[in-house]
């Protein structure tokens, strides 16, 4: 996936998105899940940033934290701010998650694919229907005009027949179309910010590979920003300027993508990338692939999250001091101690509680 | 969709025969006829009947022929003439008797009805938007308790209540006044508040099994992606909650709507023995008793063509609300 990806342009620094010190909770009958804690990213106008992880380690909440649409149960905490017209620059967790400033905000300014396509439109309505409700919503009330600004979109995003199409219902489409229809909604206003929630994982890989070509042609044509959200890094590497490795609800490396994939520097992402399989390798040994499960976000102990399951640990240090990203030169920030790159991390605080 | 309609409409006939023939069957299937009950209730008040008497009743009824003999004529009368046959009990045609009641049962069971939706749904919506606040938990109480108590019991509590507090027993629809002075404008407002007691007694269990339907639907529509996806496009709560999740959650209140014609019918009919209602249901449990087989038959026959037809109806209005049966259909 070499292919001509579109990088930043180095002189593109502005920000569209800043989040500082992100923490979710969420309240359980068994007590409290700290699932994300505390993360710390911006994304360049135009710039793709991977946000990669396994499943559980606060990928998702983070991305829905950004809109406000997680459940009641969530507790988010921390700064997400966001250049929003009208509003300016504001804090968009400080906004009522039902209100209307963060409606103007949704589907206009930032807007969302999901991983499952098939689930992701009410059966009940055509699929114009749905586009064009976003498009009513935030950019005309006219009809007519509405209509063909969202039968345009369903072009670009290579629906053939649009206007066919456009009166059909969701379980009449495949489900790459139906993803295509998904990303028409999203790009229906223009938005600044995509957030891509793992949209390719439910699609079998030709699918895949064409709706991954049709974001980032539209990311040429539209200039938006995308958050890509994944755990597949053979898909992050032809997508992303940027990758942040989570794992337990914390960044533990970011770096440019060129950069991570030459020069890991975190044992997780070392070891993420050890388990990705590659075509053509002689060796016929076993995929490698990380001892242990990821610990439940509860009562966690001090010291750093992959203690348990890391190679290079440090007793004395890694179970005992949380490490925070430390810069590791070119803008490769690791959050380790242990790693090579960065001999003098600095000692963070101790654990949360 | 018309198509597919002809081709329910056209299976009607069939169906409604052999249900036909299955009711008569099984109502003369008891030992004796109507002509055992009624000699046997006349001669404990003393009369006396010879065999020769016996037999001459039996052959004025038509009753001494085989069963099958007797269905085929009665088969031929509605289907030639229209003719349902006479009610022994009432001593005319099945048909007026039926038509004497139906007024009444159909406005009270269909006020009923309106009173069932007009006040579950909204309570419904209310508790799966606020699940597990005191509203939903006071609702849900109360939803139980409707549930779970018979309508009769309810009936006999709330006349008592009515009673100690107003000291007037209303029992039936129309006061002894309006009996004999027959129905007039001047007696509208009692006959309202008359109605209010058996429209809160049935209405409710009905409604407090809606409410649990709607609510459960409801929730479990609004825990589907789409609503989120609905969310993170800009929409506003209350059209995630209208717009997707109710049209959703309808469906099976939709089918719920299928029986209910035949309740619409035949009405309650222990309910209505309590509370002294003038409706089909009794009618239909004395007939059973006394073997009146034509006017019993008549009744549980048109419950079924009613049943059929809710079916027919509820399958239209959920292909009208939802696509994906629509197009099931085509095929």
């Amino acid at each position: 996936m070499e292919q001509d990806v579109k990088k930043t342009e180095q002189g593109s620094n502005e920000t569209i998105i800043e989040v500082k010190d992100l923490r979710i909770n969420i309240k359980v009958d068994e007590g409290i899940l700290t699932t994300v804690r505390g993360v710390n990213f911006d994304i360049k106008k135009g710039e793709t940033l991977g946000l990669v992880g396994e499943s559980g380690c606060g990928k998702s909440l983070t991305s829905k934290a950004i809109l406000g649409i997680n459940d009641k149960k969530c507790k988010a905490s921390g700064e997400i701010i966001f250049d929003a017209d009208g509003l300016g620059r504001v804090n968009l967790l400080d906004l009522n998650p039902r209100g209307k400033e963060i409606r103007s905000v949704r589907g206009k300014q930032i807007s969302m694919i999901f991983q499952e396509p098939m689930v992701a439109f009410s059966p009940m309505y055509t699929i114009g229907a749905q586009i064009n409700e976003a498009t009513l919503l935030h950019i005309t009330k006219d009809k007519k005009k509405a209509r063909e600004i969202s039968l345009d979109v369903m072009k670009k995003v290579g629906i053939a027949n649009a206007e066919k199409r456009y009166d059909q219902y969701p379980h009449e489409f495949s489900g790459g179309m139906l993803q295509r229809a998904l990303i028409a909604m999203a790009l229906v206003c223009n938005p600044k910010l995509l957030i891509a929630d793992e949209p390719t994982t439910a699609l079998d890989v030709t699918i895949q590979a064409q709706i991954l070509e049709i974001m980032k042609e539209l990311q040429k044509d539209f200039g938006m920003s995308i958050l890509f959200i994944t755990h597949d890094l053979g898909v992050v590497a032809g997508m992303c300027d940027r990758v942040a490795v989570m794992y337990l609800g914390r960044i533990v490396e970011i770096a440019t993508a060129e950069e991570l994939y030459a020069n890991p520097q975190h044992p997780y992402t070392q070891g993420l990338l050890g388990s990705v399989h590659k075509i053509g390798t002689k060796n016929q040994d076993k995929l490698f692939s990380i001892e242990g499960t990821v610990p439940v976000a509860m009562n966690l102990p001090v010291g750093c999250g992959f203690y348990d399951r890391c190679t290079k640990r440090v007793d004395g240090v890694c179970n005992v001091y949380d490490p925070e990203l430390t810069d590791a030169g070119n803008g490769h920030r690791v959050a380790c101690f242990a790693c090579t790159g960065c001999p003098n991390a600095k000692k963070g605080g101790k654990a949360d509680e | 969709m018309l198509r597919y309609i002809g081709k329910r409409i056209l299976l009607f006939i069939p169906t409604i025969l052999i249900i036909s023939f299955v009711i008569f069957f099984v109502i003369q299937l008891p030992p004796g006829d109507y002509v055992t009950s009624y000699v046997a209730s006349l001669s404990a008040q003393g009369e006396v009947f010879t065999e020769a008497d016996i037999a001459y009743l039996r052959q004025s009824f038509g009753l001494d022929d085989p069963w099958y003999v007797q269905y085929f004529n009665w088969m031929k009368g509605i289907i030639t003439e229209g003719n349902f046959g006479y009610s022994f009990n009432y001593g005319r045609g099945v048909w007026s008797v039926i038509m004497d009641r139906l007024g009444l049962t159909m406005g009270v069971s269909f006020v009923i009805l309106l009173f069932q939706y007009a006040v579950s749904l909204p309570v419904g919506i209310y508790c799966a938007n606020h699940q597990y606040s005191a509203g939903d938990y006071i609702w849900s109480f109360i939803g139980f308790i409707g549930t779970a108590t018979p309508n009769f019991l309810l009936a006999i509590l709330v006349m008592f209540w009515v009673y100690k507090a107003t000291g007037q027993m209303y029992l039936g629809l129309f006061s002894t006044e309006m009996m004999q002075n027959g129905m007039s404008w001047q007696y509208v407002p009692e006959f309202l508040g008359r109605c209010l007691i058996p429209l809160f007694v049935i209405g409710t269990s009905g409604t407090c099994s809606i409410i649990r339907t709607v609510r459960a639907q409801m929730l479990d529509e609004q825990a589907r992606q789409y609503t989120l996806t609905a969310r993170a496009k800009g929409c506003s709560e209350a059209t995630i909650t209208y717009k997707y999740a109710l049209r959703s959650a309808l469906n099976p209140v939709v089918s719920g709507l299928a029986g209910s014609l035949n309740t619409i019918f035949s009405g309650s009919t222990v309910s209505a023995i309590v509370m002294n209602l003038q409706i089909q249901g009794p009618v239909l449990l004395a007939a059973l008793k006394s073997q009146d087989m034509y006017l019993a038959g008549t009744i549980v026959m048109i419950q079924a063509v009613l049943v059929v037809t809710g079916m027919l109806l509820s399958d239209i209005a959920l292909a009208w609300l939802d696509p994906r049966i629509r197009f099931s259909e085509r095929g």
